[in-house]
């Protein structure tokens, strides 16, 4: 599916979730307009969308948690897999945009030739929900059923290598940090 | 700081229970550990009463954003790591703890370090660049000796709150 399609899909499904954008889902999930509360990016951090995630969860238990990774950012932090299932967020939802390369940088491949599975790797760690989708039709057909269900879930989206993702200056995270700070009513 | 080497301890080992009620006096609601043997005892006293609650994770960057997550929910979380745990997750500490603001108190364990030196003494690396590497990064810290030092921990709780970044306490000493 296009990464646009997936990203459409998400933000229609969402419903109040806190969201953590990184690298390749960060520029079109703002220019979304779907960053005006309830957000957070991993910039400069490239690997921690997950761990930035699961703080959420866990500090949020009555509030849904979606994270928007990317193979190659998964990949640096891959053993957040273990301490996720490990910790068993119930509210974790964790997409993985899975284009094979390294998109930002200007998509080189990844490092595994499209040998790995994260799908087998979340089910390995202990998700309690993980699943692949290839097409948009496939995800918004899964996606209530998803949300439905307890996580920690781990739902792997086969998506198309962008060539033209958008750059955009970005919003710094301290701002970021604050704001949702505020829309949680955390002083 | 000095630099010596003398035939008494320059650090030494707090007691793992004092090291613990010092944190729970502090107000830490979670502890997010990637094991430190420098602070055995005081992990062992952590996980049998709560709280704080003991988080055990992979890695130190999984546990700088574990960090943030819990302090933007409200909560009041800090690190338990080594010395070479620091060195593994500086590009995190700089996005999140530094550039992101997010108070991040860390108690890092001066792993390999011989009591009876100062730390800029110690022969070994991880040892002797752990102050330098803070300073790089204009992370305040303060040296954990032996349980006089104790007060210190609040100072840098306060110090990274007040600041909204990283601040550490060094402890130079295996628990006991």
């Amino acid at each position: 599916m296009l990464k646009q399609e997936a990203i459409d899909l998400l933000a229609k499904h969402r419903n109040g979730a806190i969201s953590v954008t990184t690298m390749q889902t960060a520029a079109p999930w703002h220019l979304g307009g779907h960053t005006n509360a309830f957000h957070l990016e991993a910039s400069a951090c490239m690997g921690s969308a997950s761990s930035l995630g699961l703080g959420l969860a866990l500090g949020t238990p009555d509030r849904k948690v979606v994270v928007l990774d990317g193979d190659g950012s998964l990949l640096m932090q891959l053993g957040s897999l273990v301490t996720i299932a490990g910790h068993a967020p119930r509210n974790l939802y964790h997409f993985v945009f899975a284009n094979g390369h390294y998109e930002s940088s200007g998509n080189q491949p990844l490092p595994g030739n499209g040998k790995s599975d994260f799908v087998a790797l979340a089910r390995a760690a202990g998700y309690a929900v993980a699943l692949r989708c290839s097409t948009a039709e496939q995800l918004d057909r899964a996606l209530p059923d998803v949300f439905a269900r307890e996580g920690p879930a781990l739902i792997e989206l086969v998506v198309e290598r962008d060539d033209a993702t958008p750059r955009w200056a970005g919003v710094p995270m301290a701002e970021m940090v604050r704001k949702l700070r505020a829309d949680l009513g955390v002083a | 700081m000095s630099t010596s080497v003398s035939t008494e301890p320059v650090a030494t080992g707090i007691p793992g229970t004092e090291l613990a009620n010092a944190l729970r006096a502090l107000g830490v609601t979670h502890v997010i550990c990637v094991p430190d043997t420098m602070q055995k005892t005081a992990i062992d006293s952590l996980a049998a009463t709560a709280p704080p609650e003991l988080l055990y994770v992979c890695t130190e960057d999984e546990g700088i954003g574990i960090n943030a997550g819990l302090y933007i929910t409200g909560h009041q979380p800090m690190l338990l790591i080594q010395n070479n745990g620091l060195y593994a997750c500086i590009n995190t500490l700089k996005a999140i703890a530094l550039d992101a603001q997010v108070p991040t108190f860390m108690l890092i364990g001066q792993y390999g370090r011989d009591p009876l030196l100062t730390p800029d003494a110690s022969p070994r690396r991880a040892v002797n660049r752990l102050e330098p590497t803070l300073q790089a990064w204009n992370v305040p810290f303060e040296r954990i000796e032996g349980p006089a030092d104790l007060p210190k921990l609040r100072a840098m709780w306060d110090r990274s709150r007040s600041t909204k970044g990283p601040a550490a306490a060094i402890v130079g000493a295996a628990t006991i």
